[in-house]
């Protein structure tokens, strides 16, 4: 199938600033794609290329298979949720969402009815004939959507549309985002510095970094194997050892670190042997017992820091060889232990060999 | 407050006010009663009114014509200046404009340079033009006069404007030119009253441009110049209170519309 | 696309909605397309839209007269006609110099706009800071409003109303002869005295918007804080009020100052042979029998030039950041 959007070997300048760099996406038809990073990482840019309020610097973006880069905003069938919703203030709801009908010169009727239909997915039919003012934050965000969604776009963009709500309005609303994408069926363009947004909507997630694609993929292959230090740290929380590799049998590397041999799933990556390399290790991957285990790797250490967090516990515990590990644990884990002195270890697949 | 501002300094201040506001209303009052005053002096006690005055202004051809002529030299102007403030204003506010500053400068010069000058050089100019004293120079003496205020209001209003209103329009479909029509415009509109009859009363309100470019037809400030030259008379009494009633309405309705476009 | 998972629903409002069918009609029509559509969607259509009228207005109009009468001020004659001297000469500057009655009211004309700047300033100020800071903030715009009032009626008929008070027959002195004060009315009209009064009245407004809108935004904790480290009422306005409203002294002195260099009609109504301010005499170079042109124009230079520099330096001197015109 032939992906609705394509970015292919885009490039975008300010002057010699890079903002976005050699950058190659394929987005699918009926998808929720992330762009996910930092601000400054080229997320917003590549975003507003698409849109049409920049210019690549080179290379072509494609929209259905047809090349847009030099098309403005209004001749491409995309549409833009705006960060602060850009809702016009002098029209109401109903004007608002019709704005993009009208001016396709669609029957008076026919726009009436589409208006009718969005309003009532959102369940905003009683606020037709609001003024945006009137509006609360998530009502407003509301009628963004449906505004964009209105003309019938091949994709939907979405500018961080959530960061002005409040936490607990920002957890209800990814989930009606989420709902309302599947009821669509349109391809949404998301954009967002928090992980857990990403996470928690996205079909796919472009983690980006300094204006390059650092991994794409599933929320949970993302999190479970990040293939750089860029990404295990940015999605959740990851410790970081270096270690040497000593040998490499199938998928499991065996690495010395500092003295204790450890084992970790190479991750794709193809290390060489006495290369130093970094293995990621999430913190609930850590399991964390008061007595030696047999046949398990465990290495001695001491807890040096507790951080009650309510649902878990963020444990420092430091080892003989004087690192600190970060260790999640759950309240029952935490029931079992008695004293500071624990024994530290993990499965081999939870430790994962990074690419740098 | 009161542990703050011992009392002295504070009765001082209100004391100042309420002078200052008897200072502006005080010349005025008396004017208006004046024109009450059945007799054609001015003295106290005033022992009989009348409103013959008015009937006899409102019945005064030369004043209905100086009148109508300043009105329609005002709405002129207020078009002409209204159009071509909004595009200056639309200019310096674009994006990558060189020498932005520059512009606003001399956009606002005529503001800044004194009314007598504004008005001399203006006539030496039409005439280097070969235009003729009359209507049309003054409605372009006041539009250069008017520009700056449009512009100042326009660009504080575009200022508060969030940037991607224009985007989003454009982004719904929208060309440059339906984008300006369909969310441009409608966002300045409170600046664009409050600026208009900021025009309106300007142009209505100026002598000195009207003196040195005027042609025979008197426009009001000239009418009521001429009669004041000739000395004083309830008459004249009445006709200022006619004007005072009117641009006060007016000027509280752009009261009102400009601070509504503050908020 | 069509989505056949939303449920059409019927019309819930009452009102017959309408939408701006026009547009859609407009924008979608060939006409549109092939011309204004087209137009809009070239950048350099748009650049050359947005910028040329404008900069041409701009450019004729604004510059254009000042830099014409910049020309004429340097010509022998003007208008050229044959058989007389046209060049370009600087004896019209010097003509200035050679006549008593030409730079002493001019001289004149700028110690009155001192003169007038400093009084207005001296009056309005305690207005505006009792405005801005000690009436209660729901009753503030009704203040500011009974001062704004009287400017609404216009230039002439404030000045025609300053001579109902001030005239030999004027309230003022009708009232002091009633009351036995006098037997011989006061001349005030047609004085200094007169004129200035009446030019601080017109334009009192200038000074107190920028004032007040500079005082209302020094933050009231501020004179509070002062006062509670033992600063006294003089203290707290030389060394907090006085210099956070500097903003507001500068743009309101400014905007007084060139006002009053340029006011005509007050000084022709309420000025007397004693009184000639400059303006006058730049008038009567222009209007008069003697058709001086190149002398006026170059008149009308001197004035401009001087009264932009003063206020140049004195924005420069006091370090205000801009003249806000508004």
């Amino acid at each position: 199938m032939q992906p609705v959007v394509q970015f292919k070997n885009v490039n975008k300048f300010y002057g010699t600033q890079a903002a976005v760099e050699d950058l190659d996406l394929a987005i699918d038809a009926g998808q929720f794609v992330t762009l996910l990073g930092p601000s400054g990482c080229g997320k917003s840019t590549t975003l507003r290329m698409l849109g049409g309020f920049e210019d690549p610097t080179s290379g072509e973006i494609y929209l259905d298979g047809k090349p847009i880069s030099h098309l403005p905003p209004n001749r491409r069938n995309v549409n833009i949720v705006f960060q602060d919703y850009a809702l016009f203030p002098h029209l109401s709801v109903m004007r608002n969402i019709a704005f993009g009908l009208e001016l396709k010169g669609l029957a008076q009727d026919a726009i009436h009815r589409r208006v009718t239909e969005l309003l009532s997915l959102v369940s905003l039919a009683d606020y037709a004939e609001r003024m945006p003012a009137q509006l609360s934050g998530g009502q407003r965000q509301r009628v963004a959507l449906m505004r964009a969604l209105a003309p019938d776009p091949n994709v939907l963009l979405l500018d961080e549309p959530l960061s002005a709500l409040d936490a607990k309005l920002r957890q209800q609303m990814q989930i009606e985002l989420k709902s309302i994408q599947q009821k669509t069926g349109k391809t949404f363009l998301f954009v967002t510095h928090d992980q857990e947004e990403a996470l928690t909507m996205s079909d796919v997630i472009v983690v980006m970094n300094k204006g390059r694609i650092e991994q794409m993929g599933g929320p949970d292959e993302l999190y479970a194997r990040p293939r750089s230090r860029f990404v295990a740290d940015f999605i959740g929380r990851s410790n970081f050892i270096e270690g040497k590799v000593v040998s490499v049998s199938g998928n499991i590397a065996s690495l010395d670190w500092q003295g204790n041999i450890i084992h970790a799933d190479v991750n794709g990556t193809s290390p060489a042997t006495d290369k130093v390399v970094t293995v990621a290790l999430r913190p609930e991957a850590l399991y964390c017992l008061t007595e030696k285990p047999e046949g398990r790797l465990a290495l001695k250490g001491r807890i040096t820091g507790r951080v009650f967090k309510g649902a878990h516990t963020s444990l420092t515990v430091t080892l003989e060889n004087g690192t600190s590990l970060l260790v999640q644990l759950d309240p029952v884990a935490l029931s079992h232990i008695d004293g500071d002195d624990v024994w530290i270890g993990w499965r081999e697949r939870d430790a994962v060999l990074l690419a740098d | 407050m009161k542990t703050y501002f011992n009392d002295l300094p504070k009765t001082a201040l209100g004391a100042s006010y309420w002078l200052f506001a008897v200072y502006l209303v005080l010349p005025l009052s008396l004017m208006m009663v004046m024109s009450l005053k059945d007799a054609n002096f001015i003295a106290f006690p005033i022992n009989s009114w009348t409103l013959d005055w008015y009937a006899k202004v409102l019945q005064d051809r030369q004043f209905i014509n100086a009148s109508l002529y300043s009105i329609g030299i005002a709405l002129a102007t207020t078009v002409c200046a209204t159009i071509i403030g909004v595009w200056i204003a639309l200019l310096i506010s674009a994006e990558n404009i060189w020498g932005k500053a520059a512009i606003f400068a001399l956009a606002c010069l005529p503001a800044v340079v004194p009314g007598l000058i504004n008005a001399i050089s203006m006539r030496i100019f039409i005439r280097a033009l070969d235009i003729p004293t009359g209507t049309f120079a003054i409605v372009l003496a006041h539009t250069v006069h008017a520009v700056p205020f449009v512009v100042i209001m326009v660009l504080t209003r575009l200022r508060s404007m969030p940037a991607n209103l224009v985007d989003a329009a454009r982004d719904l479909g929208a060309d440059p030119f339906i984008a300006f029509l369909r969310v441009t415009i409608p966002y300045l509109m409170p600046a664009l009253i409050g600026g208009m009859i900021f025009c309106v009363l300007t142009s209505i309100d100026d002598f000195v441009r009207t003196f040195f470019l005027g042609g025979y037809q008197p426009t009001l400030p000239m009418l009521i110049f001429a009669k004041v030259q000739g000395g004083m008379s309830p008459e004249i009494n009445a006709m200022a209170t006619i004007v005072l009633i009117v641009t006060t309405i007016v000027g509280l309705y752009a009261e009102y519309f400009t601070r509504r476009s503050r908020s | 696309m069509v989505d056949t998972t939303m449920q059409p629903r019927t019309v819930t409002s009452t009102a017959p909605p309408r939408y701006a069918g026009w547009i859609g009609r407009t924008v979608n029509s060939a006409l549109y397309r092939n011309t204004i559509g087209l137009l809009a969607s070239n950048r350099w259509v748009r650049l050359a839209v947005l910028a040329g009228v404008p900069l041409i207005w701009i450019a004729a109009l604004h510059l254009g007269p000042i830099l014409q009468m910049a020309n004429i001020s340097f010509l022998a004659n003007y208008p050229p006609r044959p058989g007389v001297d046209s060049g370009y000469t600087l004896e019209n500057y010097g003509f200035f110099f050679s006549d008593r009655l030409y730079f002493m009211p001019f001289v004149r004309s700028l110690i009155f706009a001192a003169v007038v700047t400093v009084s207005t300033l001296v009056i309005v100020y305690p207005v505006a800071y009792y405005v801005a800071k000690v009436v209660k903030p729901k009753n503030r715009m009704r203040a500011l409003l009974l001062l704004l009032i009287p400017f609404w009626a216009g230039e002439l008929i404030r000045t025609f109303s300053v001579i109902m008070l001030l005239a030999n027959r004027g309230a003022v002195n009708v009232l002091l002869r009633e009351l036995g004060f006098i037997d011989r009315p006061i001349p005030m009209l047609y004085t200094f005295f007169s004129l200035s009064f009446g030019v601080v009245y017109l334009l009192a407004l200038y000074m107190l918007l920028p004032l007040y809108s500079a005082i209302e935004k020094i933050p009231t904790p501020l004179i509070h804080a002062a006062s509670d480290l033992g600063a006294g009422p003089f203290q707290r306005f030389r060394r907090v009020i006085l210099p956070l409203s500097k903003d507001g002294i500068v743009s309101g002195c400014s905007l007084v100052y060139l006002t009053t260099i340029g006011v005509f009609a007050a000084p022709l109504l309420l000025g007397g042979p004693n009184a000639v301010i400059f303006p006058e005499v730049i008038a009567t170079l222009f209007h008069g029998s003697n058709d001086k042109w190149p002398e006026g124009a170059a008149f009308s230079m001197l004035m401009l030039a001087v009264s932009l520099t003063t206020v140049g330096l004195f924005m420069r001197i006091v370090g205000g950041r801009s003249v806000r015109l508004m």
